[in-house]
């Protein structure tokens, strides 16, 4: 029989997609080329950068992007292109800061509720699932609001905090399947500790299935961030980032110096777009047969 | 019709028990965090008190207590309907916050309905023509838009349409004196609620896609196929039906996400509603306001979640809770259960291969 042909004979299958070309569709070069393009430029040009992003040139206040401006300037004369790159360096870190929070918070406590006996389970998940449920950026704001003037630190921890239900609960899932496996068994009969057996036997085996949630986690802390120091929520106009240039800008626009609203929106959004190019590269799901229609 | 009593009063409990909850930890967290609610009563006069004055005004707001009896003589009167009045407006809270609520809701009610049928019709657009140019070109345009920050496209927006172009107003839910003019209000309405739609459209639109791409791959459509169903009838009949469940779930749980996620457009737009009323009371020490309003969001969640369940499970039988078993067939016996749980042992999964 054509081994082309499934067991009905109605359809024939498609021929078995060629590896090295399944793997180049899903690479996602140029967004991992932008994104370093930008995350480099970010860690290495401030120091060769010919102006200082917090010096205030009033008498170039609004000044639209010429050769001396490369990106103009805003409301308060400092120079947009030397605030971007600086900017950068503050967006990414909060970012990476409160992944790396969000991230051993929900490992810890899916693990927690993994490993733990049925009713702690269920009111674990029941927590993480009101957690969910709660609007967006909400808990964060009034948390911030509540802890005072932001710093880098202030606004990880906040993010970090408000963003590991999700990770919890997949971390949760993965931990309930392999709890009951031979090398896990086999792991607790030696006496190993609840902590080994997270990093040498859990950790491994679930990391792949949640690192597109903490690819997805840095996007939503960039994000985060800006819109909240746009709002002045978060970080003071003072501690560039990507949202405090940004909060000002409301004002330029209505003066008609679009650059200063314009410019680093597109840094931000691009560097969004590039991660989750990234992220939905990493997602294994998403290959589908053929269509039944 | 017993077991239905007792359903309709365990989730009434678990709701109250929530509030209660809720209720109790915002009231302590506003209390212990950083920050003077004299401010807010009294403006700056407040950083000009004698000790002996603060002490007085602290007694007149009842803020000299210990939290637990503050507590409770806020349960006292919430339970009566009294809510106390806002520092900061010094009028009852339930009034301030009715003057503020119907511009939300209007905002988030036609966003909520834009949403659900354009994702609807998306997501259908999409399976339809799957991994042609619309498809694709759909997909990509979704990405790309659910990237962007909403404020800054927001800012964008503004730019284009109210700066450049002058077509629409940039703030604000009415013009002055124009309170009842319906053309007015609409055209104060159309760039925030593009904001709110463009923000969450394409997650919904995509879980629907999704939905449907799984589901067209199913033994029944082959079927209907067969049977000479067009690709219309067979997606809208069969398929739609089929994901119903899930997708009202879903869009249940989106509501407060959609209602309690207007705040930023609120705040770029100067739009007068609830959610910069409680950003202005968490930051304010406004406690009074700040409660209703955390109440009121905790609410909304919680109802909308026991919405989503009541709705699937009314649309798909088989997760309605099971039925009591007659009273004439007999309990399974202690040997049986055992039996049934050493079978069970044996059929457990096959471990995972341990990677490194």
């Amino acid at each position: 029989m054509d081994p082309r042909f499934t067991l009905t004979g109605i359809r024939p299958a498609p021929p078995p997609p060629t590896p090295s070309r399944q793997r180049a569709a899903r690479r996602p070069v140029p967004a991992a080329a932008m994104l370093a393009a930008i995350v480099l430029g970010c860690l290495f040009f401030p120091p060769f950068l010919p102006k200082d992003p917090s010096y205030l040139d009033l008498y170039h206040a609004n000044t639209a992007p010429n050769a001396e401006f490369l990106f103009g300037t805003d409301a308060m004369g400092r120079d947009l292109f030397s605030m971007v790159w600086y900017g950068g360096r503050i967006s990414l870190l909060t970012g990476f800061l409160s992944t790396a929070i969000s991230a051993a918070a929900g490992i810890l406590l899916g693990t927690a509720s993994g490993l733990a006996p049925r009713w702690l389970d269920g009111l674990l998940m029941r927590l993480t699932e009101i957690f969910l449920s709660i609007p967006g950026l909400l808990p964060a704001i009034l948390l911030q609001a509540a802890l005072g003037k932001a710093s880098v630190l202030s606004l990880s921890t906040v993010l970090g905090l408000t963003g590991w239900a999700e990770i919890a609960k997949a971390v949760r899932t993965e931990v309930r399947q392999l709890r009951g496996s031979a090398f896990v068994t086999a792991s607790r009969c030696m006496g190993g500790s609840p902590f080994h057996i997270l990093r040498r036997h859990l950790l491994p085996n679930f990391l792949p299935a949640i690192l597109f949630m903490l690819v997805m986690r840095f996007r939503s802390a960039v994000a985060s961030e800006s819109t909240m120091s746009f709002l002045g929520l978060g970080l003071p106009l003072e501690l560039l980032s990507w949202g405090s240039l940004l909060s000002l800008s409301e004002r330029s626009l209505l003066s008609g110096a679009w650059w200063a609203a314009v410019i680093p929106g597109v840094f931000l959004a691009a560097t969004l777009l590039c991660v989750t190019e990234l992220g939905s590269g990493l997602q294994t799901a998403g290959q589908y047969g053929p269509s039944g229609l | 019709m017993k077991t239905h009593c007792i359903y309709v009063c365990r989730n009434l409990l678990a709701f109250l028990l929530s509030l209660f909850l809720l209720s109790a930890a915002v009231f302590y967290a506003a209390r212990l965090a950083p920050g003077d609610p004299l401010v807010s009563y009294y403006g700056d006069h407040a950083e000009k008190m004698t000790p002996a004055e603060r002490l007085q005004a602290e007694e007149r707001l009842g803020l000299h207590e210990p939290i637990h009896i503050q507590y409770l003589c806020w349960l006292r009167s919430a339970a009566r309907g009294d809510f106390g009045i806002s520092y900061k407006y010094k009028i009852s809270v339930l009034q301030v916050i009715g003057e503020r609520l119907p511009n939300t809701l209007l905002l988030g009610g036609v966003s909520l309905l834009l949403i659900f049928t354009l994702a609807l019709g998306l997501g259908i657009l999409c399976t339809l023509q799957e991994g042609r140019w619309t498809d694709r070109l759909l997909c990509r345009a979704g990405t790309v838009l659910s990237c962007i920050p909403e404020f800054w496209l927001s800012l964008i927006l503004i730019l284009i349409f109210s700066v450049w172009l002058h077509w629409l107003p940039s703030s604000g839910a009415y013009s002055a004196g124009h309170g009842g003019d319906p053309l007015d209000r609409a055209a104060h309405l159309i760039l925030p609620l593009s904001i709110v739609v463009s923000g969450h459209l394409w997650y919904d639109a995509y879980i629907i896609r999704s939905r449907l791409l799984t589901e067209i791959r199913a033994e029944y459509v082959l079927l209907a196929k067969a049977k000479g169903l067009s690709r219309k009838q067979i997606l809208l009949r069969h398929c739609l039906r089929n994901i119903a469940p899930s997708c009202l779930n879903r869009m249940a749980l989106s509501v407060p996400h959609i209602l309690g996620g207007t705040y930023i457009v609120e705040t770029v737009f100067s739009y007068p509603g609830i959610g910069t009323l409680t950003y202005e009371s968490a930051r304010c020490q406004d406690y009074n306001l700040l409660m209703v309003l955390s109440l009121f969001s905790g609410m909304l969640v919680i109802l909308c979640s026991m919405l989503a369940q009541i709705c699937s499970e009314r649309l798909d039988p088989r997760l309605r809770p099971a039925p009591e078993p007659p009273a004439d067939v007999p309990a399974p016996s202690e040997q049986a259960a055992g039996r049934l749980k050493r079978r069970m042992a044996v059929k457990s999964p096959k471990p995972l291969p341990h990677r490194r």
